[in-house]
């Protein structure tokens, strides 16, 4: 029976993912690695761009008070 | 999830997290031990200069009437440079300071809020009615420098600039009564 809606099991081409337990427990164990990795980067970026700023732009501008 | 995964359980999140907050906890006290130490070490500091005058009586008090302005070698050796800033003008127009020693810049405005900074210096700050900006600092390289107004303060903010003319020790020279003026070129 064909309902208006198609779904994935209409295509031969479109099965739906068989889930396998093992590997997706291997990919979590990789994610929060990889968000953190992820997060750490952008931030020692943005601590590398202040320190540039910080100590090739602004302490060799000389004092201030 | 929790039966799926149980290596994702709260204990390694709390984990995860109090080895990131230590992470920025380090990042915060080094940044903050740097910005000390540049001050004690460098005296690199915000300017923090918290004084009253009156801005009606601007041009009538003695330190901002118009033949005190500009830059003044005092007996000392100390060099300090007043400047009012007003719509849409900083007077005087072009300021005369020395190259390599310690320079007190002094600013107030009779009429609105304005700002300065001077281009490829550590200087910048606001200029508000009522009280004296003041900026210590040392240009350590001669030439003509651009001091613009920052603060919006209107129509004709945009015109509101002055020159900076850091002069070399040997054509830096007071004259009789230790004013300073910027050399003609």
């Amino acid at each position: 029976m064909h309902s208006d809606q198609p779904s994935a099991s209409d295509s031969p081409f479109e099965v739906a993912d068989e889930v396998d337990e093992a590997a997706l427990a291997r990919v979590m164990r990789v994610v929060p690695l990889g968000a953190g990795v992820l997060a750490g980067a952008a931030v020692a970026l943005l601590v590398l761009g202040y320190l540039a700023i910080y100590l090739l732009v602004f302490i060799p501008r000389g004092t201030i008070g | 999830m929790t039966e799926l995964h149980p290596e994702m359980h709260e204990r390694r999140i709390l984990g995860t997290e109090l080895l990131w907050a230590f992470g920025v906890g380090v990042l915060v006290a080094a940044t903050l031990s740097m910005i000390v130490f540049t001050a004690l070490t460098m005296n690199i500091n915000p300017p923090s200069n918290v004084e009253r005058i009156d801005p009606k009586a601007l041009h009538l008090s003695g330190e901002f009437a118009e033949h005190n302005l500009g830059t003044t070698v005092a007996a000392d050796g100390s060099v300090t440079t007043r400047v009012v800033a007003t719509q849409f003008m900083f007077v005087p127009r072009c300021i005369a300071v020395p190259q390599g020693r310690r320079v007190t810049l002094r600013f107030s405005t009779p009429d609105v809020i304005h700002g300065l900074l001077i281009t490829g210096t550590n200087v910048n700050t606001m200029v508000v009615p009522g009280y004296v900006a003041q900026v210590h600092t040392e240009f350590t390289r001669s030439g003509d420098l651009l001091m613009p107004c920052h603060e919006y303060c209107g129509i004709g903010h945009s015109e509101m600039w002055a020159t900076v003319q850091v002069l070399p020790e040997g054509e830096f020279k007071p004259d009789s009564e230790g004013k300073v003026s910027c050399a003609q070129r």
